[in-house]
């Protein structure tokens, strides 16, 4: 198939089982949003799912096994966006955002075609007047933006985002989650961690509700899993679920 | 979303052509005037005697001026890229190669080398200086691997446990031998370039052109790495692999100049600086520059060395006088730009 499957993923830091057998498939072009209450494993998941982490079970891509191919194939195939990032040195916001060439480039240094990739995906996801600022001195939703930049200059087939929505505004989360939808439809699979049901029942085609302990209480279409008895299992919050116009709005009850 | 506007508001940054101008002339001309000024002063005039003559003017210029001057170019270029290497991919600005216990390992082993054969012996101080060097280098390297990964922090601790273990057995060496082995043990550590003749040249310069050349050509991967571990390896980066190559390569480089210079202090630490200061911290640029500014920096300090009293400062004294409160200026200045 063209996209990702994933297969019996486990994981485990010592004896604390953190991922229990994940199993999903996801088509190209779908959005997967993993939902779940802090501390559940979406992090360690998701580097389970580019091998960050060295999980059993296997993971494919286009029918590649993950665990056979060097680091550089398989930045060519996935991009990954970290919840955060520490900057290290002052660096131009281009030159981040054109290291996202770098499984493409090898040794060389990036060409003047590269700049103008980075530049675009810049523009693309809103930041293009930052292009020449120190990356140290934006904000934390800007350096959020050009990390997706970054990931969509490595041209990947996957992209993974850990919780791409926080540290942002209102608007920037809807904005980050309309480019991501935008992307998906280049048939691109988007699998993002996110925490936020409404956000997640908005903007995805399939769901992964996960307990504590890496275990998954419900996997499938959207729809499917974001249902109130789902959401107070998982959270065990007191829920109250609306329709309006086909979508699903999932809101804490505070009365009971 | 307009994205052709867009692309043409954001322009390329020009500014740092002069720059790039000044970083090439400033060695070359730093390089004739070192040639001219000195206790024995040759013109311009005599250029012509001086390269097809018999005399002693020739004898200076070519036999203890020129070989000096190289080894000085050669010294500054291998420290200012092995620095700025090295600060930029373990992601901390106050490593140097000496952090990594490169000096100590080489004093000990140099001071082993004339314990044993004599101080004399200038063909075994060398070899003796350079193993001991990278054995220190892999002794930390192996200390701070910890559950098969390596943390920036642990690699800096590791290194200064090292140094801390050469240093005492240097002391035990000086504590043993006789008093004159002592003195050139001494003399040895601090770093100096009177005594340079071609033969240390083409002793030091094949590994330290190797590791300046090859540390260029990492210098995308340099950028890359210093975005973290798990980025760098989610942008298809062989993490560690990549990291230990660096390393090596700056040791190797290191330890070859030192071999025949002997502990020159602060150049490694305070050129990067400079350069940083200079061109911003973006290693495609900062790497080639810190070449340049390491190189003027060592030929100035050995102009200091040899014309402001009337006999010989060593090198290294004037480079420790000159960099300690420089790096205190451009710690303060640069404040909210480090950790």
């Amino acid at each position: 198939m063209s996209g990702i499957e994933a297969v019996d993923l486990c994981f485990s830091y010592g004896k604390m089982m953190i991922v229990r057998q994940v199993s999903f498939e996801l088509e190209a072009g779908e959005i997967l949003t993993i939902l779940g209450a802090n501390g559940c494993g979406k992090t360690t998941l998701l580097k389970c799912l580019n091998m960050l982490l060295k999980p059993e079970g296997r993971v494919m891509v286009d029918n590649l096994d993950l665990r056979t191919l060097s680091s550089r194939d398989l930045a060519m195939l996935m991009g990954y966006v970290p919840q955060i990032h520490s900057p290290g040195f002052p660096y131009r916001v281009l030159d981040v955002a054109v290291s996202g060439r770098t499984p493409r480039l090898g040794f060389s240094i990036p060409s003047k075609n590269d700049y103008d990739l980075a530049r675009e995906a810049l523009c693309r996801v809103g930041v293009g007047h930052l292009a020449d600022k120190f990356y140290t001195q934006i904000s934390g939703g800007e350096l959020k933006l050009v990390l997706i930049a970054r990931a969509l200059v490595q041209e990947p087939k996957v992209l993974l985002l850990d919780e791409p929505t926080s540290n942002l505004d209102f608007k920037n989360r809807v904005l980050v989650l309309k480019i991501l939808q935008e992307i998906s439809k280049e048939g691109i699979s988007v699998i993002m961690s996110e925490h936020d049901p409404n956000l997640a029942s908005l903007f995805s085609d399939k769901v992964l509700l996960m307990m504590n302990k890496g275990e998954i209480v419900s996997y499938g279409p959207s729809k499917e899993v974001l249902t109130s008895e789902n959401i107070m299992k998982v959270y065990g919050l007191d829920i109250e679920v609306f329709e309006k116009e086909g979508a699903r709005y999932i809101f804490p009850n505070l009365s009971g | 979303m307009a994205s052709e506007d867009c692309i043409r508001y954001s322009r390329p940054n020009l500014g740092f052509l002069k720059y790039k101008a000044a970083l090439i002339f400033s060695p070359l001309i730093l390089l004739l005037l070192y040639l001219l000024v000195g206790k024995y002063d040759l013109s311009f005039d005599s250029l012509e005697l001086l390269l097809f003559s018999d005399s002693i003017d020739r004898t200076i210029f070519l036999n203890v001026r020129l070989p000096r001057a190289v080894e000085a170019i050669i010294f500054g270029a291998c420290m200012g890229i092995s620095g700025a290497s090295l600060q930029t991919t373990l992601r901390n600005p106050l490593v140097s190669p000496y952090f990594l216990g490169i000096s100590s390992g080489a004093a000990f082993g140099a001071a082993l080398s004339m314990a044993i054969f004599g101080h004399k012996n200038f063909f075994l101080i060398q070899p003796s200086a350079i193993l001991f060097a990278l054995v220190a280098v892999s002794l930390t390297l192996g200390l701070s691997k910890f559950r098969g990964q390596f943390s920036p922090v642990s690699l800096v601790l590791s290194g200064m446990i090292i140094s801390a273990l050469f240093a005492g057995f240097l002391s035990l060496i000086q504590i043993l031998v006789e008093p004159e082995k002592t003195q050139s043990i001494v003399a040895w550590m601090i770093g100096r370039l009177h005594t340079i003749t071609w033969a240390d040249v083409k002793v030091s310069a094949p590994l330290a052109i190797f590791g300046i050349l090859g540390l260029l050509y990492f210098r995308w991967r340099i950028f890359v790495l210093s975005m973290g571990d798990e980025e760098a390896r989610s942008l298809g980066i062989n993490v560690e692999r990549e990291r230990l190559m660096i390393i090596l390569l700056a040791s190797i480089g290191t330890a070859s100049v030192i071999s025949v210079t002997g502990i020159i202090g602060w150049v490694c630490l305070i050129a990067p600086h400079i350069t940083r200061f200079l061109v911003g911290s973006d290693p495609k640029v900062l790497l080639p520059a810190s070449i340049s500014v390491g190189s003027s920096f060592m030929l100035l300090a050995d102009m200091i060395s040899r014309t402001i009293w009337s006999f010989e400062i060593p090198v290294g004294v004037i480079t420790t006088i000159i960099g300690a409160p420089l790096f205190l200026y451009l710690m303060r200045r640069a404040q909210n730009e480090w950790y």
